[in-house]
């Protein structure tokens, strides 16, 4: 069995993920070989990078060369512990910070609520108390008085090195922040909170996160305005053409408003739905429309994209993205504003930032999840659910559910409008991270998909597939409802790898999209049943 | 004063004054970010049940926000004396976790009430010796208890492969200390010159002599008076620091709006240097939290148009 103190020992690999100990999938996702080959990391990356935690990478951080480059490391993340540490710098989360490191019995009563160390076959990094003790033990020896004397009393003396940072490090991107092993802990710990503080310790001392949240995220954001690379210009001919297309498709007067001032609603989209799920915006827009909505979305810096990726490694980032984002609603004085179908936006813009924000720029936040229920629950839609006559299960994102505690109004929903509407089996508020949770949906670098697809998808997988055990044939269309953008790019990645389109027949969507296809006004089905 | 009631009262005072210490500590802290975690025991008890929060609601932003302490405390109630986490989640660690819990809710008790008898003397006119019994009979089921749960907890977490990856040699010590405390109050209570209580009576009133007590009880004092000293400096803090990691952060979900302190707070926070080393960071001596949000990370640099 591993131990937490190898983690600093030199091994050319902690873990193997081993297909035939994963946790089991029913038929016919059941075999290591219904599996496809797994993604061999290039001669570049297994030279420059330390893959010895279990043999993938998901930020791929250069090893040092020489001594003095790994003593230099070694430094750099010593003076990050004690920024961590520090009321000033982490003024954030140091409660948290301190009470989870401080108060953790160890009695392991939170690990098995942890779909990734139960999908793994119960592989011991993948513990969600394996890193959180590395990390602790770690805090008590550097950064206490008589750390390094106790920490060889007490039988917990870990070295920090290159090998131990560069691990901890990879190990940060194994949990998806679910926070489930939360829930489940009697003390109050948090390791997912443990976990998210370790990114923050990299990204904010030494600049190093992954690629997808940093540079081709939370950066590129705040410098063109969206995370997708689209700038205000090219998002409103994107919608532009999008509303055309619509007005041709169902026949309705589809007119999407840009920087309407003192409008009713400011609807902010994850701007990824727009290039990936463009029918996603477009239903939107056809219920606020039908519905005689005020609305409007904004073109300002990070105004027309909800994502807020600091929220899962980046305080600074995190603090940037919100204050842009409340500035663009404050210049266009909208009366609230309503994040779209995007759980992560949804948590960072109305609960971790509230106490980020001055009263001037506290414009009211509400859930689409809300604000969709009173529409269709006030009779303002012409519905018939017989439209909706297919078997429908309910993903629940964890940022907005177990974090936030939406979990009626989408049902509410789905009960008006979906005859064959069933629950998963656990869901709400102790339901599974879709396994692309903190991220991860949108992180494909090096080989680090084949482990959130073999490991962290996979109770997912397994749950969505037995929500529909009456109906499992391929034949039987079903709909995964997943109101998280996310949470869509997580279940089209990994419902393509498993093939469970072709094995299942089972397509993802949002929720918006199932009240359009109930709309009696419309001509044809707004679903079209196409995988992508 | 007897060296035995100066050893206890320096142990007591200690003991009040590191867990004081670590109080403070907690309260001072920045007020942090939010962090909620559902259920959270607050608003409508259908709602409670399922999860559920004020933002259901709509314009949630305009509706009073419950701030009654009902709902915590009776989930706390369940997690202090039935250990409901532990139940739900680790059922082979529960019910010696919960022997152990109960030895020491009981031992406290016992400890109490006998100290308090004692210090009444002549003024507690009536229910003394039944006061005293019960004591006794609480002492004996605590010590019993107690002994039973932490050899229990000894052997899960030494054999258990879910545990046992995880022992460190601070919980073999800290569960073979509760296992001696227990132990030699069981011999205490036994000891047929003078029972454990009947000591402790005495110490608490500063009325014995050194000589005058058994072996095992003067070991238990000692035992005693070293962990009253040890307990603050150990995650055995828990017992109450669990007000702050569940009221005080995964319950506080107290919208800034509503709460009359939050812009001094937040000023304060916002007020605050940041000397984080990133590049994107642009921290600095001079910098401020508030500089930094309002920045971009990239030399103000944008490509918005």
């Amino acid at each position: 069995m591993i131990k937490i103190e190898d983690i600093a020992r030199p091994a050319e690999r902690l873990t193997e993920v081993d297909a035939e100990r994963l946790a089991p999938l029913p038929p016919p996702y059941d075999g290591a070989d219904a599996l496809p080959p797994r993604k061999r990391l290039t001669e570049k990356a297994r030279a420059n990078c330390d893959s010895s935690l279990d043999g993938f990478l998901a930020v791929g951080m250069a090893r040092p060369q020489t001594e003095a480059e790994e003593r230099q490391l070694v430094e750099r993340f010593l003076a990050g512990l004690d920024r961590l540490l520090s009321p000033d710098d982490n003024w954030t989360f140091l409660q948290q910070l301190t009470l989870s490191l401080d108060h953790c019995a160890r009695c392991q009563t939170c690990v098995e609520a942890c779909p990734i160390y139960a999908a793994s076959g119960r592989e011991e990094v993948y513990r969600p108390t394996f890193r959180s003790e590395v990390f602790r033990r770690i805090v008590k020896k550097y950064t206490k008085r008589g750390g390094k004397l106790l920490a060889k009393l007490k039988g917990e003396d870990i070295e920090v090195n290159a090998t131990t940072i560069l691990r901890l490090l990879e190990s940060s991107y194994r949990c998806t922040l679910c926070r489930r092993c939360a829930q489940a802990c009697p003390m109050g710990v948090d390791n997912a909170l443990l976990t998210r503080e370790i990114r923050k310790l990299f990204s904010m001392e030494l600049g190093i996160a992954p690629k997808e949240l940093h540079e081709q995220g939370s950066a590129l954001q705040l410098r063109v305005g969206s995370s997708t690379g689209l700038k205000p210009r090219v998002v409103k001919d994107t919608i532009e053409f999008l509303d055309e297309e619509m007005r041709e498709q169902t026949g309705l007067n589809i007119h999407t408003p840009w920087d309407k001032p003192g409008a009713d609603v400011l609807l902010i989209h994850n701007a990824g739905e727009i290039n990936a799920w463009p029918e996603n915006p477009m239903a939107f827009a056809i219920i606020l429309e039908a519905a005689g909505i005020s609305w409007t979305m904004s073109s300002d810096l990070a105004g027309y994209d909800s994502v807020n990726y600091g929220l899962w490694y980046d305080d600074a980032q995190f603090a940037r993205v919100a204050v842009r984002q409340a500035q663009a609603a404050k210049k266009l004085g909208v009366k609230r504003i309503v994040l779209g179908e995007c759980g992560h936006a949804h948590k960072a813009s109305m609960v971790t930032a509230d106490r980020l924000l001055s009263k001037e720029f506290d414009i009211p936040r509400e859930s689409s999840m809300t604000f969709l229920r009173d529409i269709v629950l006030s009779g303002r839609l012409k519905l018939d659910p017989t439209r909706n006559n297919f078997p429908v299960t309910l993903h629940d994102p964890c940022n907005m559910v177990r974090m936030m505690g939406i979990v009626k109004p989408q049902r509410d929903i789905l009960k008006a409008i979906c005859p064959q509407f069933r629950e998963m089996t656990p869901h709400g508020a102790e339901n599974y991270c879709c396994g692309g949770g903190s991220g991860f949906a949108i992180m494909s670098s090096f080989n680090f998909e084949d482990w959130r697809f073999l490991v962290a998808g996979r109770t997912k997988l397994k749950q969505i597939l037995e929500a529909f055990a009456d109906c499992p044939e391929p034949e039987t269309k079903k709909y995964l409802c997943a109101p998280c953008s996310n949470c869509k790019g997580q279940f089209r990645d990994l419902f393509h790898y498993y093939g469970v389109w072709k094995k299942s027949g089972i397509l993802y969507g949002g929720l918006v999209e199932l009240i359009v296809n109930a709309m009696s006004d419309l001509q044809t089905p707004y679903i079209k049943w196409e995988f992508h | 004063m007897p060296p035995l009631t100066l050893a206890l009262i320096a142990a007591i005072s200690v003991f009040l004054l590191g867990n004081l210490c670590r109080l403070v500590k907690a309260m001072l802290m920045p007020v942090h970010l939010r962090w909620d975690l559902y259920p959270i025991p607050k608003g409508p008890r259908d709602r409670q049940r399922y999860g559920g929060s004020y933002f259901e609601e709509t314009e949630w932003w305009t509706k009073s926000k419950e701030t009654g302490l009902g709902g915590e405390v009776a989930f706390m109630l369940k997690e202090v004396f039935f250990l409901r986490g532990v139940f739900e989640n680790f059922r082979a660690l529960w019910i010696w976790s919960l022997a152990l819990h109960w030895g020491l809710y009981l031992y406290m008790a016992a400890a109490a009430v006998t100290v308090a008898v004692s210090a009444m003397g002549a003024h507690l006119f009536f229910g003394r010796t039944p006061l005293l019994n019960a004591a006794l009979v609480a002492c004996l089921t605590s010590c019993t208890l107690g002994a039973i749960g932490s050899l229990g907890l000894l052997a899960t977490r030494t054999f258990n492969s879910r545990l046992k990856n995880f022992t460190s040699h601070t919980t073999i010590f800290n569960l073979s200390l509760l296992a001696a405390i227990f132990g030699t109050g069981l011999a205490a209570l036994f000891d047929p010159n003078r029972g454990l209580l009947t000591a402790l009576a005495e110490v608490a009133a500063g009325r014995h002599a050194a000589a005058a007590y058994s072996a095992a009880i003067d070991c238990h004092f000692a035992l005693v008076a070293f962990f009253l000293v040890y307990f603050p400096f150990t995650h055995m803090t828990h017992m109450y620091m669990k007000y702050f990691t569940w009221h005080g952060v995964r319950w506080d979900d107290l919208p800034s709006r509503f709460d009359e302190g939050g812009p001094e707070d937040l000023a304060k926070n916002l007020a605050r240097h940041v000397s984080w080393q990133a590049p994107h960071i642009e921290g600095g001596p001079k910098q401020s939290w508030a500089n930094v949000a309002s920045s971009t990370g990239q030399q103000e640099k944008t490509e918005h148009d």
